[in-house]
């Protein structure tokens, strides 16, 4: 189905042994848009994208992707309809090589039954992802624990994209980077873009969104604060959102009313 | 990536050498040093029958030992296997002995009841999330209590020669079970390089939440390594009593200690995600050459329970060293 939107989040609402980490959170995420998503810590905005992921159970709220509407039970299922995610621990097999941890939950296989794993394929299909996305790792059998923090994110971005990904999720990508890595990752963000997919951003580096994002989304307390289009906003605006919230009501957490938009 | 290398301590040098493999092939360079050793020490050591005999009384640890590197691998801990082995030996001879169940029958039953018992440790570890080591010594205690309830403490013996044959027959001059080692090692090995399970378990023990993050059913995978490891260890129950022609409730535990410590020595990570069956078949034969020699030598059979004891506490203090030095050089890089 053609709609504007390829993701639709709609009452959205979580909880965790009483604590209300998001209530009634609605989202929507344009086809090839790169959105950022802000709010100080404990605003919800990891616990919101590893809903879309699969990583945890909404307990309420609908989703949609590309109009339809998806049941998202776990990892598999998100993956399955083209939503990857990088979660800011990057979720890495130290154990493992590159192209392993590129594959792991996707073998390519072979022989009855598939049971056997497709290694020659793998390790090829491997190299050509590094190629392809220009990422900085010499062989897709190095192994990632003795990799530094960006290849390490490199390999991160690598699996999440290596399978025709429809929407990317990636969870604070440049916290652990230096400036130079960060810059890298922040190229890369936008080449993915340029290929078509559309990226959830989530980062406490308002100036990253501001530089690559289309629009930015800011949570407060759970609830969705406002979206704004990066081209008609300034840092000061977006801080001012993230602290003070929709009804600039200090640290008090508004009781807002959105049910749709656009 | 041109970042400077910082300059590097003794510690993170040893770390930049792949130590996995340096471990793998060290276990083998060791046996080989102990039995050169042990043949200075003993003229009957480097003997044809004293060789083939060590090989034929370890073979049911070794096949104990590949059924528990599934589990530790996956990142578990199986402290069970040794009342498992009670249990089902029990149970088995009884069918044959008391009951006159056929052999295949009695065999088939004991094959499953194995794999119920490593099931149900499967299902609480999984399911109630106890820690491994703790559930599994819990369920080592309830399966004595089982056997010994169910064998009222007799001893069962004089089975079927159907099922002696399986320690006491030959193909080609090789004992069946030798044989049967021979198989379950190299089915084992495939099972970790070639297959998508293998692959998969190597990455639930090198991290858990990465495997399940990445769509990977985690439950289910661990119980199925438990209930692998209860196939295994119902086979080596078979192995064992058939060989000895005899059991009763004291028969199997104990084995989990050594099948624990060969597979450390052999290179499977405590913490998990490491491991590989040749350096673990080399861990079994390495405790059974040092228990040998040092018997021959005419150190007794208490001196080796010291020496093995250290040896368990050096493969983990190693294993735990050489991963705390990957973590540092991380951090630093």
């Amino acid at each position: 189905m053609d709609t504007e939107y390829i993701v639709e989040m709609r009452g959205i609402c979580k909880r965790f042994s009483g604590v209300q980490a998001l209530n009634n959170v609605d989202l929507q995420l344009r086809r090839g848009e790169i959105m950022g998503l802000v709010g100080d810590n404990g605003a919800g905005k990891s616990t919101l994208m590893k809903i879309l992921s699969g990583a945890y159970l909404a307990d309420e709220g609908e989703i949609y992707i590309d109009g339809q509407k998806a049941h998202i039970h776990n990892p598999q299922d998100a993956f399955n309809l083209g939503v990857g995610m990088i979660y800011q621990d990057l979720a890495l097999f130290n154990n493992l090589d590159v192209a392993r941890n590129i594959f792991i939950g996707r073998e390519l296989t072979r022989g009855p039954f598939k049971l056997l794993m497709d290694k020659k394929r793998m390790y090829k299909r491997a190299e050509e992802v590094i190629r392809d996305f220009r990422v900085d790792i010499k062989s897709p059998k190095m192994n990632v624990a003795r990799m530094s923090g960006g290849q390490r994110q490199m390999v991160a971005c690598a699996r999440a994209i290596a399978f025709q990904s429809k929407v990317l999720i990636m969870d604070e990508p440049t916290a652990a980077l230096g400036v130079t890595e960060a810059n890298k990752l922040l190229g890369l963000i936008r080449n993915l873009k340029d290929v078509g997919l559309s990226i959830l951003l989530i980062t406490q580096r308002i100036p990253d969104i501001l530089s690559i994002a289309d629009r930015v989304f800011v949570l407060k307390g759970g609830q969705r604060q406002d979206i704004m289009e990066v081209s008609k906003v300034c840092l000061d605006d977006v801080v001012e959102m993230i602290v003070r919230g929709k009804d600039r009501g200090g640290n008090q957490t508004p009781e807002v009313e959105y049910k749709s938009f656009g | 990536m041109n970042l400077k290398q910082p300059s590097l301590s003794v510690r993170e040098k040893i770390s930049k050498i792949d130590l996995s493999d340096f471990r793998k092939y060290t276990v083998m360079f060791v046996l080989v040093v102990l039995m050169a050793l042990f043949s200075l020490t003993s003229e009957y050591f480097l003997t044809w029958r004293n060789l083939t005999n060590i090989i034929m009384q370890n073979t049911y640890f070794i096949i104990v030992a590949v059924g528990l590197s599934f589990v530790m691998i996956g990142g578990g801990i199986d402290l069970s296997v040794g009342y498992q082995m009670s249990l089902v030996g029990v149970i088995t001879a009884m069918m044959m002995v008391v009951n006159h169940f056929p052999v295949w029958l009695a065999v088939l039953l004991g094959i499953l009841l194995g794999m119920v018992l490593g099931l149900i440790n499967g299902l609480i570890v999984s399911s109630i999330r106890v820690f491994p080591l703790i559930a599994t010594l819990a369920t080592s205690i309830v399966f004595q209590g089982i056997s010994y309830l169910i064998s009222r403490a007799n001893t069962f013996r004089d089975y079927p020669s159907e099922f002696l044959l399986l320690a006491r027959g030959k193909l080609l001059g090789i004992p069946y079970d030798v044989v049967l080692t021979i198989i379950i090692a190299i089915l084992a090995s495939f099972v970790y390089y070639e297959t998508v399970f293998g692959f998969r378990l190597i990455a639930l023990g090198g991290n858990e939440e990465a495997s399940r993050l990445a769509g990977i059913n985690t439950r289910r995978m661990k119980i199925a390594l438990y209930t692998i490891c209860g196939f295994f260890t119902a086979i080596a129950t078979m192995v064992m009593i058939s060989k000895a022609n005899t059991t009763n409730s004291s028969f199997g535990p104990g084995t989990e200690f050594i099948a624990l410590t060969a597979a450390i020595v052999g290179g499977v990570s405590f913490m998990g995600g490491e491991g590989n069956i040749p350096s673990l078949v080399a861990g079994v034969l390495l405790l059974a050459v040092l228990g040998n020699g040092m018997q021959l030598a005419g150190w007794g059979t208490y001196a080796q329970f010291i020496v093995r004891g250290v040896i368990l506490l050096g493969a983990v203090a190693f294993d735990e060293y050489q991963r705390n030095a990957k973590k540092q050089v991380k951090m630093k890089a």
